[in-house]
Formats: structure tokens, C-alpha cells, sequence
């Protein structure tokens, strides 16, 4: 009778440990799982921040890399070397940008530009894409060369817009 | 005899309970040291981003050269990484922080890829403070800025080098780079002679300098105009062979849009005559096996494009 008694206190204590063991388990568990959703999240901003500073630095810069400098001005846009890069598929992966626009500030004008309409156009889209974040833009100056009285290099007041690459 | 005949009762729930405790304590030390790979990863992943993105404003504008200094929180390995396959070809940055649990050195965190960045380096650099010094390469047109990066640890020695470098590195006043008075622990870079640690062998006497260099258990590396002159002091051979290819292939992307410009520009009356030329240059460019081939016949086709863009009235480049 005694024996039997002793037996089932001792089961009883395993039984209890054993619920302590899967509640501290569960609790860890959960810790876990808040941690790495807290962490995921913080390291998603980090990646879309890192991505929109690189966005903000390379728009302060793409006046004077090759594919849009001018030889006409310092830190002019070239318009037409521009209305070529759009066409060149080979150039969208280049900046790392989920959108790079150029667009024409003044004198006011309207469109897209294409083959049919350039350069009385308002709109260069490099690199287009339906869903970006804010784009970081800057004022520049765009020049092209204007066959009228004898031909001459036209420069323009635009602006360029860019935004980083976003996680999808 | 043993008199005490008293024994210790290790009961089941206590051998239970050491056993499970050993579980999770090993557990715990496990998750903590995985937790602590992960942020060191973490952080490493997103410091080479950041350089990368700091590097972007030390590139040059209308400058002719630029210099900065970069000074990382911790001791930092940098790896450089260069594809030259696809269009552009890739730059990959990335770093390993050194720390003070478990492993001084774990592997670097995932590189960041830049297809628009040309970095000049020794594959692995170490340390917590780096100097940098950026210059434009053209060949004729401007093809893009080139980034050489050395550690504060690393000195280099120019022994009676051309007046043209001379005088950039002392109106620079570049750090760590001396000129003739040469301290006991700098690379040797000599300009007259052999046995030096890289050894430089100048070609002709054309208005850009042009040669070939060769570092100590190196190859021998080719280079035209003075930009690619320090690509090849400051980084390895594998790495400035990939760069130089890379370069070539952005140049061979230019000439088509230049190309595409000249005959957009032609019936407008601006004529230009240069397509042909274009169109051989970037084929020329694209197909580049290695450095040699920059003096072999790059360099001409070069030449003659810019002589030509010079005479021009309505310019393309």
C-alpha cells in the first residue's frame, strides 16, 4: 500500500517536470519566433534604406557618368545619348534602380518621348517599373543638339529621378 | 568495512532532471553562439552595401583625380570579387569584421554586386583604416571612374618614376606613397631596371603612358594611360585582367550608343562619319582576351577615334 503511494508521487513529480520542461520549451519558442519576425523586419528597412541612399548618391552623380555626360557643359545631361539608352535593354540591371526618369522641366512639354516625337517630348524613362518607392530626384541641365540656325547644342532645365531597388 | 551503509538515493526525477537540464543548457549555448554567427553575417552583409554606397561620391566627376580616407568602426577584411561574365561584367564587395567571441576571422558576409564600380585591390585587405584614390579612364571617351584601395598598413615606394605620376602624387598627396626616399617596409615600385617588388616597363614616348608591369611570383600585366597605370600597381593580376575586361565591355556599350547617336544625329546635319569605326570599336572592345591586347591593337583603334571626334565640328564624344 505504501509502495504504491510512493510510486504515484514520484510519477506525479515526472508529470509536473515534464509540463514545466514544455512550457520553458514553448516560451523559448516563442521568443524565437518574435525575435526573428522583429529582426526580419528590421533587416527588410535596412536592406530597402541601404537601397534608397544608393539611389540618392547615384542620382547626385549620373549627370557625369559616361552614358549621360555631355561634351558640351560640365555636368550637363546629354538628351540624346539619353533617348539611345532607353532602347538599349542591356542597360536596365546596370544602376541597380527599379526606376530612372529624366524629365523636362522647362520649356514645358508633354509625352513620353519616342522615335515619332523627340525631342519635343517631355519624358525619358530609362528604366520603368510600376511599383517603386519615392524616387530621389535632382535638378540638371539637358542639352541636344538642334539642327535650327545652323545647328547648335540646346540646353534645358530637367530633372532626373531615381529610386532604389526594392524587395519583392 | 564499510561501516555507513547509508547509500545516496539518486532518485529517478534528479537523473531526469540533469539529463534535460544538460539538453537545454547545450541548446542554449548552440542558439546562442548560431544568434551571434547570424548578426556577425548580418552586419558584415550590410557594412560591404554601405561601402559600396560610400565609395559612390569618392568616384570622379569632372575631377582628374580624387582622394579620401575610409575608417571602419572595427579591424575589417574587404574582399574583392570581379566577374567578367555578362554584359558589364560585376563587382562583388564584401566584409568580415574581426571580434572578440569565438573566431577572431569568420568567412565574409554575402557580397554586395555593383555592375558600375571598378575597384583596383588586392583580393583580401585587411585593416580598420584604408585610403582611396579614384580617377577617370578614357580610351577615347570617358568610360567610367576607377576606385584603388590600400590598407594604412600598406606603403608603396615609387623609385624615379615619370614626371606625369610624379607630379600627381605629390599635388595629391597621397598617403602612404612615397617617391624615391623609400621606407624599409614599402612595396618597391621601380620604373628603371629589375628586382624590385613590381617592376614597370614604359613603352614609347606617347602622349599617354603606356607599358608593362610585373609584380614579384606575377604574371606580367599590360596597361594604357595612366588610370589603368595604377589599376595595375594597386591590385593583383587576376583582378586587374577582370577589370580590364570589364572596362572594355562598358566601352563596347558606349560605342553602340554613340554609334546610335551618330546616325540619329546625321540627318539632322550632324554628321559625324564615325559609325563604321563605332561599330568595329566595340566589336574590337567586346571581344578583349586580356590586357595585352589593350597595347596590341585597342589602343590604336583608340587614338583614331579620338583624332577623328577632335576634328570634328559637331563632336559625338
Amino acid at each position: 500500500m505504501t509502495w504504491i503511494a510512493s510510486s504515484s508521487k514520484g510519477q506525479l513529480k515526472i508529470q509536473q517536470m515534464a509540463f514545466v520542461l514544455m512550457a520553458i520549451i514553448f516560451f523559448f519558442a516563442l521568443v524565437a519566433i518574435l525575435y526573428i519576425i522583429i529582426s526580419l523586419g528590421s533587416l527588410k528597412e535596412k536592406a530597402v534604406s541601404l537601397q534608397e541612399d544608393e539611389a540618392k548618391e547615384l542620382v547626385r552623380k549620373l549627370a557625369s557618368t559616361p552614358e549621360f555626360a555631355s561634351s558640351a557643359c560640365s555636368n550637363c545631361i546629354d538628351l540624346d545619348k539619353v533617348f539611345v539608352l532607353k532602347f538599349r535593354n542591356s542597360y536596365k540591371k546596370f544602376w541597380n534602380l527599379d526606376f530612372l526618369q529624366i524629365e523636362k522641366i522647362f520649356p514645358l512639354s508633354k509625352g513620353e518621348c519616342e522615335k515619332s516625337n523627340y525631342p519635343q517630348c517631355s519624358k525619358i524613362t530609362i528604366i520603368p517599373q510600376e511599383e517603386f518607392g519615392s524616387p530621389s530626384s535632382s535638378f540638371v541641365s539637358l542639352c541636344h543638339f538642334e539642327p535650327q540656325k545652323g545647328g547648335y547644342v540646346k540646353c534645358e532645365l530637367g530633372r532626373i529621378y531615381a529610386s532604389g531597388k526594392g524587395l519583392k | 568495512m564499510i561501516k555507513n551503509k547509508r547509500a545516496f538515493e539518486f532518485s529517478f526525477s534528479w537523473l531526469f532532471a540533469i539529463i534535460v537540464g544538460a539538453v537545454i543548457i547545450f541548446l542554449a549555448i548552440y542558439a546562442a553562439n548560431k544568434f551571434i554567427g547570424t548578426e556577425r553575417v548580418k552586419q558584415d552583409t550590410e557594412l560591404g552595401k554601405e561601402l559600396g554606397i560610400i565609395l559612390l561620391p569618392i568616384e570622379t566627376d569632372l575631377e582628374t583625380a580624387k582622394t579620401s580616407k575610409i575608417s571602419f568602426p572595427f579591424e575589417t577584411r574587404l574582399y574583392n570579387d570581379c566577374i567578367s561574365s555578362n554584359v558589364f561584367g560585376s563587382q562583388k564587395i564584401s566584409t568580415a569584421t574581426k571580434s572578440g567571441i569565438g573566431n577572431a576571422w569568420e568567412n565574409p558576409g554575402f557580397a554586395s554586386t555593383f555592375y558600375n564600380k571598378y575597384i583596383f585591390s588586392e583580393k583580401i585587405l585587411e585593416g580598420k583604416d584604408y585610403f582611396v584614390f579614384s580617377k577617370p579612364f578614357e580610351m577615347p571617351f570617358k568610360i567610367a571612374s576607377l576606385i584603388y584601395l590600400w590598407p594604412k598598413d600598406e606603403q608603396f615606394c615609387f623609385v624615379a618614376p615619370p614626371n606625369e605620376i610624379q607630379e600627381e602624387i605629390t599635388d595629391l598627396q597621397l598617403e602612404n606613397i612615397f617617391i624615391d626616399n623609400c621606407p624599409p617596409k614599402a612595396k618597391k615600385v621601380c620604373f628603371t631596371g629589375s628586382g624590385c617588388d613590381i617592376d614597370v616597363n614604359l613603352l614609347g614616348s606617347s602622349s599617354e603612358i603606356r607599358g608593362s608591369l610585373k609584380r614579384k611570383y606575377s604574371n606580367k600585366v599590360y596597361f594604357e594611360t595612366t588610370a589603368l597605370f595604377y589599376g595595375a600597381i594597386f591590385a593583383e593580376p587576376e583582378i586587374y585582367e577582370c577589370q580590364v575586361k570589364r572596362l572594355m565591355k562598358r566601352a563596347s556599350e558606349l560605342s553602340l550608343i554613340y554609334y546610335t547617336k551618330s546616325t540619329l544625329l546625321s540627318p539632322k546635319g550632324c554628321s559625324s562619319n564615325l559609325e563604321s569605326s563605332l561599330i568595329y570599336y566595340a566589336n574590337q572592345t567586346f571581344s578583349i582576351n586580356n590586357s595585352l591586347d589593350l597595347i596590341s591593337y585597342i589602343s590604336q583603334d583608340s587614338d583614331s577615334l579620338r583624332r577623328r571626334n577632335n576634328d570634328l565640328d559637331c563632336k559625338l564624344f
